[in-house]
């Protein structure tokens, strides 16, 4: 019963009321005062950035936007990031949603936080949203394949053939760049199989943090860049110079991420000390 | 009804369309390619369908779930959903402009979105906790998926970035070095017990379609 009572049996049974009320203060603080570190822009970023940016006038641009609601904080940064770049650039823009929370959020961003008019985008001669469409694996192979298979009009229900941008935009040997954007991890090899495979699209996706590591063994063969996290969101703001909710979000985690080091720390002192009985006298 | 339309027949329609996309992946032949098309799009639609199927089945479990614990707290549960698929469906159906509508982005906005971010905020603090009582250096395997998970993690923080600068060409060697070396492998074995799988499936040999007993 006295290995009861060592510093290695109280440092593993802290409770977690401390270790929660700790987490709050350290991502409040930040919010409240902000550190404003600057970033390391990392290869993937670069490529990201740069797939955009070397594409000749006139090029188009698939955004296949699955970000969801739920996880703004993760994405947000990124995807202002990428339209401030699409949008000050000859590029034309073919959005469309696989999940349901992209049209709403596009509905919400589109025009309130990125507003392509004042880039001098007109709606259906440089940029056009198609809406959501259940699409899946099988949804990104039909898109690749003839794009009015999937969607007749746009989410206005302007029929496409109506746009002049769509006017001679029919397949995915029409798109110069995919730009995939999603949440669920597996998904990165949904335009790889579909877009990249059969039609050597170049693609770069958007995801979150804890996809980054799926996604990297892409990197560069079959996607060009990649942008994972809220953390790779802020950097392309500073690589693009487009400024954008990225620094505030990476500031949150400055401090934020302490409680989850020091409690590992303790967790694991305390499992090394009662494992190999330190400061226990032997009997 | 009878063992050839509950079994064979779903089997022969399911080989059937695997060996057709299979086949137009391979042969350039333009019918082929019109059929690739035509059931792609097919696919779009069912999956539109089982969106509609999912609400069924999410009745039928609540309902169970309700009959075994017919507690008012367990009523509360079974409502809430229904209610607020019912507030976004008649703000959608009801109002000019539908699901484009000002009522129906408030329903979203206001509520859904910040449900689903409460969510995921509350999963910090459960990741703060886990760190504390799973993360382990146990074996020589946990010691390695920490160390590259949290060498990774703190690559991205700015703090970490400013103050230990060596951890972000190592965090950047973690990522594309092993983790890519170890993910391609397991991609690669993924994909070829997916094509066994899938051979399987065509042949209707594999395991889930046969009929038992």
């Amino acid at each position: 019963m006295s290995n009861n009572k060592t510093i290695w049996h109280k440092l593993g049974n802290i409770d977690y009321r401390w270790l929660y009320a700790l987490s709050l203060i350290c991502t409040i603080i930040p919010i409240l005062y902000p550190l404003g570190l600057p970033v390391q822009v990392s290869g993937g970023t670069i490529g990201y950035f740069d797939a955009i940016d070397k594409l000749p006038a006139g090029s188009v641009v698939a955004v296949s936007f699955g970000a969801s609601a739920q996880l703004l904080d993760e994405q947000e940064a990124q995807f202002l990031a990428t339209w401030k770049l699409l949008f000050q650039r000859d590029l034309k823009v073919l959005f469309y949603n696989p999940l349901q929370d992209g049209t709403l959020m596009l509905q919400t961003e589109l025009g309130k936080q990125v507003i392509p008019a004042s880039y001098g985008k007109v709606y259906g001669e440089d940029y056009v949203v198609l809406g959501y469409a259940p699409l899946g694996e099988a949804g990104e192979a039909s898109m690749g394949i003839n794009i009015r298979g999937v969607y007749t009009t746009d989410w206005k229900g302007t029929p496409l053939n109506d746009l002049p941008m769509m006017k001679d935009i029919n397949s995915a040997k029409d798109i110069d760049l995919l730009i995939f954007v999603y949440t669920s991890c597996t998904d990165v090899e949904f335009p790889i199989r579909q877009w990249v495979t059969p039609y050597k699209t170049p693609t770069i996706i958007a995801t979150l943090g804890c996809c980054g590591p799926m996604a990297a063994p892409y990197y560069p063969t079959q996607i060009q860049g990649f942008l994972s996290g809220s953390g790779m969101g802020t950097e392309l703001e500073v690589y693009g110079r487009v400024p954008g909710p990225g620094a505030a979000m990476s500031d949150a985690k400055n401090i934020g991420v302490l409680p989850f080091l020091f409690f590992f720390i303790f967790g694991n002192l305390s499992y090394i000390g009662n494992r190999y009985k330190w400061g226990v006298k032997k009997q | 009804m009878s063992y050839f339309f509950k079994k064979q027949l779903p089997i022969i329609l399911a080989s059937l369309a695997g060996v057709l996309m299979v086949a137009a992946y391979f042969l350039p032949w333009q019918p082929l390619q019109d059929i690739k098309g035509l059931m792609t799009n097919w696919i779009v639609v069912i999956s539109a369908a089982t969106v509609a199927m999912g609400f069924v089945y999410m009745t039928t479990a609540q309902i169970k779930m309700y009959q075994k614990n017919k507690t008012t707290l367990q009523l509360i549960y079974t409502i809430t959903p229904y209610v607020f698929f019912t507030g976004f469906a008649l703000s959608a159906v009801f109002y000019p402009g539908g699901s484009q509508s000002p009522e129906y982005q408030w329903w979203f906005s206001n509520i859904y979105s910040n449900v689903g971010a409460t969510i995921y905020a509350i999963m910090y603090f459960t990741l703060a906790s886990s760190a504390y009582r799973t993360f382990r250096v146990s074996s020589i395997e946990a010691t390695a998926l920490i160390a590259g998970g949290m060498i990774y993690t703190l690559r991205q923080i700015p703090l970490f970035q400013v103050y230990t600068p060596w951890i972000v060409p190592l965090g950047e060697w973690f990522l594309l070095v092993p983790n890519t070396g170890g993910g391609r492998g397991a991609v690669i074995a993924a994909a070829l017990a997916a094509l066994v799988v899938g051979i399987r499936t065509l042949w209707g040999k594999e395991a889930t379609l046969e009929v038992q007993g």
